[in-house]
């Protein structure tokens, strides 16, 4: 399925100009208070939202910027972030 | 006039829906069915339901591209696939039903001294397990298959291939209905259009499973959705390392037969086979992003054409007749996890299956109904559990398809 994804910088772009970076997970877990548990967690599990999800993508063929969306999982259309 | 006396029979019957069951499982595709056929014929808990939100069938075991095969690498992963591969003719009689198993061969192609690098593991681990297994050069893969183009011309040449003889192709809706066949005629009840909304879970233990159709009593639960496994488990709160990707498949006009063998190309991330009906039947990598959607591409479409032409030169002028999609969901390690009663006592989970697990199906059926009539693991399930991930013991499979996942 091809859909658009809005670059800050460049505007709505193909899909297919992206990488896929990750489902928003928070910033990754530092410190003394990192337990392999929590690491595991951050790295590995993945709550696969069906519906809205907050992900980050990479505007790989285009201006190498990191995006972060709202898409809608079961249809792929992107949607308004919430705050602006 | 005869003919009017044979009235066809209903594979299965239909069922009202119980208020308790002693199992529920959830997702009629190869993989639910197969737990409860084997539930009810080895372990006599003939008293289980199978839930299906849509039609039997409907997700990945009805649209994945029929090629069955045991071309693992590691050797805690391939013994139960050898099993399942041996498990087809059984059930051909078994069941009654013919599920046109073809043994046509796997021929998997290389096109780099990588991917031939890979090709040798994988044979010596095949032959490890006598599996007949042998590593070739591009001439013999020609021999195999004669389409093929080894010279220059493919912007991929042909190194060598790896011909994998046990495997072929089976027919997944014949699987689909034979399994729910045998499965009602044991006793099993078969709910179509019946969508699971919950799991009830009391003191650690399950203790039911809200449907779209009622409550369900019931102390055993089997979460075998495929694609849809997370949001299965999404009900007892726990999370999966799994990623939901789409992977598209096509198939083209119905032409002679020209192709006996089912084939993989390692660098054009394209496999395929020539069906019974003469359609060539083919799929590519999948799209690298999570998705539910079941949406095609044309840009696949175009890029599996050229592909396929680039390797099979005559197929040039051959259309594309259909493209579909399903839904495949990937594990770090490209293996499957089979797990039970964790995190709650009676909730059994086979999945992570990607795109390779319509070939062991009804294996993983078989050992997943022992799992859970016993409650004990059995010990070729040991490799799958879930806690490997957390204990950085993940399986070594990765580079039998090369570089799929959404992170290339």
């Amino acid at each position: 399925m091809s859909f658009m994804i809005t670059c800050p910088i460049c505007g709505p772009r193909s899909v297919h100009e992206f990488r896929f970076g990750a489902e928003d997970r928070g910033p990754r877990p530092f410190g003394k208070s990192t337990t392999p548990e929590i690491l595991y967690q951050h790295v590995h599990e993945r709550s696969n939202a069906a519906g809205p999800q907050k992900e980050l993508w990479f505007h790989r063929d285009g201006c190498e910027t990191w995006v972060s969306i709202l898409r809608d999982t079961k249809n792929d259309l992107e949607l308004p972030l919430s705050g602006e | 006039m005869d003919k009017m006396k044979n009235k066809p029979q209903r594979l299965w019957k239909k069922a009202p829906l119980k208020s308790a069951y002693d199992a529920v499982i959830i997702g009629g595709g190869i993989h639910g069915l197969a737990a409860a056929y084997f539930l009810a014929r080895d372990h006599g808990m003939k008293d289980v339901a199978v839930i299906e939100k849509r039609y039997m069938g409907s997700g990945g075991s009805g649209r994945n591209t029929c090629i069955v095969r045991a071309d693992q690498r590691t050797k805690e992963n391939l013994p139960m696939h050898k099993e399942g591969l041996a498990l087809w003719p059984e059930l051909i009689s078994e069941l009654d039903y013919n599920l046109m198993f073809v043994k046509s061969g796997c021929l998997n192609i290389a096109h780099s001294e990588d991917s031939m690098n890979e090709l040798r593991l994988s044979t010596l681990t095949a032959n490890y397990f006598d599996l007949e297994t042998s590593l070739l050069d591009a001439k013999e893969c020609k021999e195999i298959m004669p389409c093929l183009d080894i010279t220059d011309a493919p912007y991929y040449p042909v190194y060598g291939g790896m011909f994998h003889d046990p495997g072929g192709t089976v027919r997944h809706d014949a699987v689909v209905w034979a399994l729910a066949k045998g499965a009602s005629r044991q006793g099993v009840h078969i709910h179509q259009l019946t969508e699971v909304q919950g799991i009830k879970v009391q003191k650690g233990q399950v203790a039911g499973v809200d449907t779209s159709q009622g409550f369900i009593k019931t102390r055993k639960v089997l979460n075998a959705c495929g694609g849809y496994s997370p949001r299965v488990t999404a009900m007892i709160n726990q999370k999966l390392p799994v990623t939901v990707l789409q992977m598209e498949a096509m198939v083209t006009e119905p032409l002679k037969p020209f192709l006996d063998v089912s084939f993989v190309s390692i660098e054009y991330d394209v496999f395929g086979s020539q069906s019974l009906r003469g359609e060539v039947v083919t799929g590519s990598n999948m799209d690298p992003w999570p998705t539910y959607s079941s949406n095609t591409t044309a840009c696949y479409l175009k890029r599996q054409a050229g592909y396929l032409s680039d390797l099979i030169p005559c197929l040039k002028s051959a259309k594309f007749m259909r493209i579909w999609a399903g839904l495949t969901d990937m594990t770090p390690d490209m293996a499957a996890i089979m797990d039970g009663n964790t995190p709650v006592k009676g909730y059994f989970l086979d999945a992570g299956w990607g795109y390779y697990g319509f070939k062991s199906g009804p294996i993983a059926g078989r050992y997943m109904a022992q799992f859970m009539a016993s409650d004990k693991r059995p010990e070729l399930l040991k490799p799958y559990r879930l806690s490997r991930f957390k204990e950085q013991h993940r399986l070594g499979e990765l580079s039998t398809p090369a570089y799929y996942g959404p992170w290339n």
